[in-house]
């Protein structure tokens, strides 16, 4: 179909989930993906479901995360997630067992604390416990823990399954996957605009840039000028073991989160930096990133240390300068969508409703207009910051 | 010992101390330079002058005296020997080498001007109904328990694939013990055309192993059947019976307890690959080689492979490598101290190269191995994944082979698709030859080091 209802930009989770729920709704939805689907951040990142407040900063961040601000999509996201493996019809791996954020020092304990307040107000069923507690219900965690706040809501899903699982979704509603078609310019056609892939093209009302670290450079095909900060982070993963754990576990203090997959690998990860972003290949691992991550995941969990690291990996988050997430229509630019940023994979399921809902025309679930792309708007006469 | 293992520097790291890296080694120490040795096994001699246990050799003898003259003259040339540990990751174009101690897991690294991985071969195994049960083993684990333990694989061996290893494989299993129910060669190399004949020729040492062992063959009674080739093993806890599809087409069931497979060798080349060099397809179009000069120099500056990392050649070839690429370090790390003569050694390197290029022509891979592998059969034996599984990914038509695996989990298993990467590339080959990239680590890394918060840099 050369003439669909939207062009989707990017086959990552963010593409794959707004091309299901257009696609599920009736568009007609063309995706087109520059290489394989699922083969950057969205395939390379940990596949926790973080319900509640994300409040530690990556090593190397500099500017916190709004944690308040996105409880309420939070909050949703955690509906979408219970609901989608019946709605996809496929399993994804999903594991709701839970997650606990441990502190080790007062200080951390008090962030702790505030960030209940927060979960509360939202609705979040958290609950902060003592060391003790948390030993009790995870006897595996060390004496360095001294409080932890508890969320039952916090899970995981396979990120190698949740992407195909929306793909294959949106082509029984008629999607079409275009994979290894790179989008080479993207022009105004009356109101609509014609996407070009070398001598192919497709022409709609609307384009929905899901693109990920590329976001920057598919808008400007566009004359949009959209300042992205992506960068490379890594993950670790042993070989298997048979089940000892069935909750995600995190650090407030710094980037950490383990958990065991469903076979049985533990992955341990935490968004510590890899050597660098390489766009145009896999990103290199940094040493020193891996030594700190198992360091700290050591502590909080000694038992990782009778294990083997199998295998590590980078890939890339497509960050905003202000570390929140970016959705909705580019303003000046009817019809032009852009949707990424912080958190994607948890928020996915809402990102995709959203997208669907603004299409239409309807008023999202909940108010985004705060994290629309107009703040990231950046003259085309000024140098952006290089990523 | 903590502080030793952590940090050491070197003129020239040597990683595998096998006969390539054992020649390599011996060469770069006389003429003066230093030199580690790195391995991951407890012992020197990597596969072919492997060593036995203490006590075995004891009752049993030296086994191939020559690897225990050349471990001595490695060790008496001053090269520091690192046994028991493993190379896990390499950055700076391999002169930063990480390891890790295999009993202990302490991590340590090695600073090196120049290396040569001299990292060997895994055997190659191509999957058939039946080849994961208990009791269907490659070759070469069949000769490492006879010739190491005298033990031998099985009473009623069924050996089966291709390639000249067969035939030692066969002599040292009759030797320990046990008998032999078939011996099915896939090709015809026994009876072979005459330009073959006579490119064997210039290699009569080569020519006089093969009579020697078809002739140890033979007073056995034991009959090579060319042109024959492993359908599928049974068995329910353990193989009982093999098919075995004659020339003819007629396939018979043979009664057994140990089934031997293989189909010759496949260059381990993690670690140029993963220092980036650049590499081509081999001879039989299923493996990335590194692409290198005649010293075995590749393209990346200080990197050089030797032995059968650079191309399966045998261990001959693999002494002669060894020595070209330390001849050349020599030249660019200590010129003028020694003098070099290499020209003789490359002749020989050329012929001993064309040796092998006449094995590969008379032992072809099966022209439809992959093709011919059922879709119920296991690819992946560390996840459990069949062909059918790899196909069905790749027919999704977005799949290439690194989506057949994030989709298949095929390779993400313990070995890391070391064993099945070449299939599962096979299967899911779109344009060329591309097999999985390699990672670090390249092995499992104990990580009781990293958690305990020992440095890595």
């Amino acid at each position: 179909m050369t003439q669909p209802d939207v062009i989707v930009v990017g086959a990552g989770i963010l593409g794959a989930s707004a091309a299901f729920h257009l696609a599920e709704r009736g568009y007609r939805v063309v995706v087109l993906e520059r290489g394989a689907p699922n083969r950057e951040g969205s395939g390379t990142t940990a596949g926790n479901l973080h319900i509640q407040a994300i409040h530690t900063r990556r090593p190397g961040q500099e500017v916190p995360v709004d944690s308040a601000r996105l409880l309420p999509l939070q909050l949703r996201a955690s509906d979408h997630w219970s609901r989608i493996e019946e709605q996809l019809g496929a399993d994804v791996e999903l594991r709701r067992g839970g997650g606990f954020m441990v502190a080790e020092t007062a200080a951390q304990e008090q962030e702790l604390r505030e960030k209940h307040e927060w979960e509360r107000h939202a609705g979040i069923p958290t609950e902060v416990l003592t060391g003790d507690e948390a030993r009790e219900r995870l006897p595996l965690l060390s004496d360095r823990v001294r409080a932890a706040s508890w969320c039952p809501l916090d899970g995981y899903a396979n990120p190698l399954l949740i992407t195909p699982a929306y793909l294959a979704a949106a082509r029984r509603h008629g999607a079409e996957l275009h994979p290894f078609t790179p989008v080479t310019d993207i022009r105004r056609v009356g109101d609509d605009y014609k996407v070009l892939s070398g001598d192919r093209s497709w022409t709609a009302p609307v384009v929905v840039n899901t693109a990920g670290p590329w976001i920057t450079e598919i808008s400007a095909l566009a004359g949009i000028h959209i300042r992205m900060s992506p960068v490379a982070i890594q993950m670790h993963v042993t070989t298997r073991v048979p089940p000892v754990m069935h909750h995600l576990v995190q650090h407030i203090g710094e980037g950490m989160s383990v958990k065991q997959v469903s076979a049985g690998n533990l992955l341990i990860g935490g968004g510590w930096p890899a050597a660098g972003l390489d766009m145009a290949g896999r990103s290199t691992v940094s040493l020193p990133s891996m030594a700190g991550n198992l360091a700290q995941a050591g502590r909080i969990l000694p038992f990782l240390g009778g294990l083997r690291l199998l295998r590590m990996w980078a890939g890339p988050l497509a960050a905003t300068p202000d570390e929140m997430p970016v959705i909705g229509e580019v303003p000046g630019h009817p019809g032009f969508f852009v949707a990424g940023g912080t958190y994607a994979f948890t928020l996915a399921p809402v990102w995709g409703d959203t997208l669907c809902r603004r299409i239409a025309g309807e008023p999202p679930a909940d108010p985004v207009d705060d994290l629309g792309p107009g703040r990231l708007l950046y003259d085309d006469a000024t140098t952006p910051v290089s990523p | 010992m903590a502080d030793v293992m952590t940090e050491s520097e070197t003129d020239v790291a040597v990683v595998g101390g096998g006969p390539a890296g054992l020649h390599a080694a011996l060469v770069l120490a006389r003429g003066g330079l230093s030199v580690t040795l790195i391995d991951e096994s407890d012992t020197l001699g990597g596969q072919y002058y492997k060593r036995r246990a203490e006590q075995l050799a004891v009752a049993f003898g030296d086994f191939r005296p020559r690897g225990t003259e050349l471990i001595r003259e490695v060790r008496d040339a001053g090269v520091v020997c690192r046994t028991g540990t493993l190379v896990w990751g390499a950055e700076d174009g391999g002169r930063t080498l990480f390891t890790s101690d295999v009993r202990t897991g302490v991590l340590g690294r090695v600073r090196a001007r120049a290396t040569v991985a001299a990292t060997g071969a895994y055997e190659r195994s191509l999957p058939f109904p039946g080849w994961t049960l208990p009791g269907v083993v490659t070759p070469g684990l069949a000769l490492h328990l006879a010739t190491m333990d005298r033990v031998p694989v099985g009473s009623r061996v069924v050996l089966a694939g291709t390639g000249p290893f067969l035939l030692p494989v066969a002599c040292a299993l009759l030797e320990a013990g046990a008998g032999i129910e078939a011996l099915a060669e896939l090709n015809h190399p026994y009876r072979p055309r005459p330009s073959a004949v006579a490119g064997a020729l210039r290699q009569p040492a080569r020519l006089a192993e093969a009579a020697r062992y078809l002739l140890t063959l033979a007073r056995h009674g034991v009959r090579v059947e060319q042109g024959a080739r492993v359908l599928a093993a049974y068995g329910d806890t353990q193989v009982t019976a093999v098919d075995i599809a004659g020339a003819d087409g007629t396939v018979r069931r043979v009664e057994t307890d140990a089934l031997c497979v293989g189909f010759g060798f496949r260059p381990s080349t993690e670690l140029p690959r993963l220092l980036g060099c650049r590499t081509q397809p081999d001879r039989t179009g299923t493996e990335q080689l590194p692409v290198v000069d005649a010293d075995g120099a590749t393209s990346v500056d200080g990197l050089y492979v030797a032995g059968d990392c650079a191309g399966i050649a045998g261990v001959h070839a693999a002494g002669v490598r060894g020595q070209l690429a330390a001849r050349a370090i020599l030249r660019r790390l200590a010129p003028g101290r020694t003098p070099v003569r290499v020209a003789g050694l490359r002749r020989r390197a050329r012929a001993l190269d064309r040796f092998a290029a006449l094995a590969d022509r008379l032992y072809p891979l099966p022209a439809e191995a992959v093709a011919d592998i059922p879709d119920a059969t296991q690819v992946c034996r560390c996840e459990g994944v069949t062909a059918g599984e790899i196909r069905q990914a790749v027919a999704t038509g977005w799949n290439d082979l690194h989506g057949a695996k994030a989709a298949t989990r095929a390779g993400m298993g313990p070995c890391q698709g070391r064993e099945c990467g070449h299939i599962v590339a096979a299967l899911a080959r779109r344009d060329e030859a591309e097999g999985f990239a390699a990672r670090m680590p390249i092995r499992p890394l104990p990580m009781a080091a990293t958690v305990e918060g020992q440095e890595v840099r």
